[in-house]
């Protein structure tokens, strides 16, 4: 039997089908690889947020694409990848800093406070600008956690209400109340802290 | 020493006045990501495993596509459907269903039990000693008839005997 004769007769079926999931796996690795060159670093940025630590943040990251992998199938039924992603990423942190609840976090607060950028300050403002940093962080970590999670989302400049509403699963107008009682308890807090100062 | 504690108070006012609180959240997420983030994660990504299922899916019944979703689910339905029918009219439904008497305070049942009020104490009749029964029953009816024929007998005899009768 010739090649064509093997052709009308479906046997050569099989070899067109591992032909075209090759193709398709390749075009997979090429989407998945085009998401992670224009998404890595704004999700770093999210995980690093909530995490505090950059070898933590980027295992997140890491985690992130590695979960897409496994369900690549459905990347074209996905409408806002960015969000669909900033999502998976938040979601992972906060399993993340739920199970690693026992490290004190005190130490990641110090450490950030420290490597915040001061523009052109003196030593003195730096070390000014420190304290004020570890104060807010500490006002921040003592917000109930919906209206924790609305603040810190509500600081990527890049999202929207819209946006961070689809990352939290809420409406609209929970994020934009969220946000409200958040900068509220955040000013008494900080007016507090200065009272007893 | 008291001029240094109010150069430090006037420069952290000065901070705190410049930097809102979101200020800081805002420099946090506007940090920069570590260089060669990508290269490492896409590394990361060719070097996982594969992740094949024990048993894949044909290619001609490829589960992702919508037309196969839908008739897998209409199928499902109709499966469940027909064999809910089924059980249905197979079974004819119960009209009623007797339950156990419940106590209306909602608390224990009597389990069944009739309380039966205690009768008012009378004379008790107790039987003649089972030895002879059968014996004393025609006895006592020979007696009634004997005493009725000694009564005719003593009418009849009465003019027989006028002193007798004279004398009582």
């Amino acid at each position: 039997m010739s090649t064509s004769q093997a052709i009308y007769a479906g046997w050569m079926e099989i070899a067109n089908t591992t032909v075209d999931e090759m193709a398709r796996g390749q075009v997979e690795e090429a989407t998945l690889e085009a998401l992670v060159n224009q998404y890595a670093s704004a999700l770093y940025r999210v995980a690093f947020s909530v995490l505090r630590n950059a070898a933590d943040a980027e295992d997140a990251v890491q985690e992130t694409f590695l979960r897409v992998l496994r369900h690549r199938d459905a990347l074209d039924e996905i409408r806002d990848r960015r969000v669909w992603l900033i999502r998976i990423v938040w979601n992972i942190v906060l399993d993340r800093k739920r199970r690693a609840k026992t490290r004190p976090e005190t130490d990641d607060v110090d450490e950030l406070a420290r490597v915040l950028p001061s523009r052109g300050l003196s030593a003195e403002q730096h070390a000014a600008a420190s304290q004020h940093h570890k104060r807010v962080l500490a006002c921040v970590d003592k917000l109930p956690s919906k209206e924790r999670q609305v603040l810190m989302l509500s600081a990527f400049e890049e999202l929207s209400s819209v946006e961070i509403a689809g990352v939290l699963g809420i409406t609209e107008s929970s994020v934009r109340s969220r946000l409200f009682r958040a900068r509220n308890l955040m000013a008494e807090m900080l007016d507090h802290a200065r009272s007893l100062r | 020493m008291n001029t240094q504690n109010h150069r430090s108070a006037n420069s952290t006012s000065m901070v705190e006045a410049e930097y809102d609180p979101e200020v800081t959240l805002r420099l946090i997420a506007s940090l920069p990501a570590p260089d060669g983030i990508e290269n490492r994660v896409i590394a990361n990504i060719r070097s996982a495993p594969p992740s094949r299922r024990v048993l894949n899916w044909p290619r001609l019944v490829n589960p992702t596509e919508s037309w196969l979703r839908t008739a897998a689910a209409a199928a499902i339905v109709s499966v469940v459907l027909g064999g809910g029918w089924g059980v249905y009219s197979r079974i004819q439904p119960i009209s009623t269903v007797a339950l156990p008497n419940a106590g209306t305070a909602g608390g224990f049942s009597n389990a069944g039990a009739v309380r039966v009020p205690q009768t008012i104490p009378t004379p008790v009749v107790t039987k003649p000693a089972s030895g002879q029964p059968a014996a004393a029953e025609p006895a006592k009816k020979a007696t009634s008839r004997d005493v009725a024929g000694a009564h005719r007998q003593a009418a009849h005899k009465a003019p027989a005997h006028p002193q007798a009768a004279v004398g009582r």
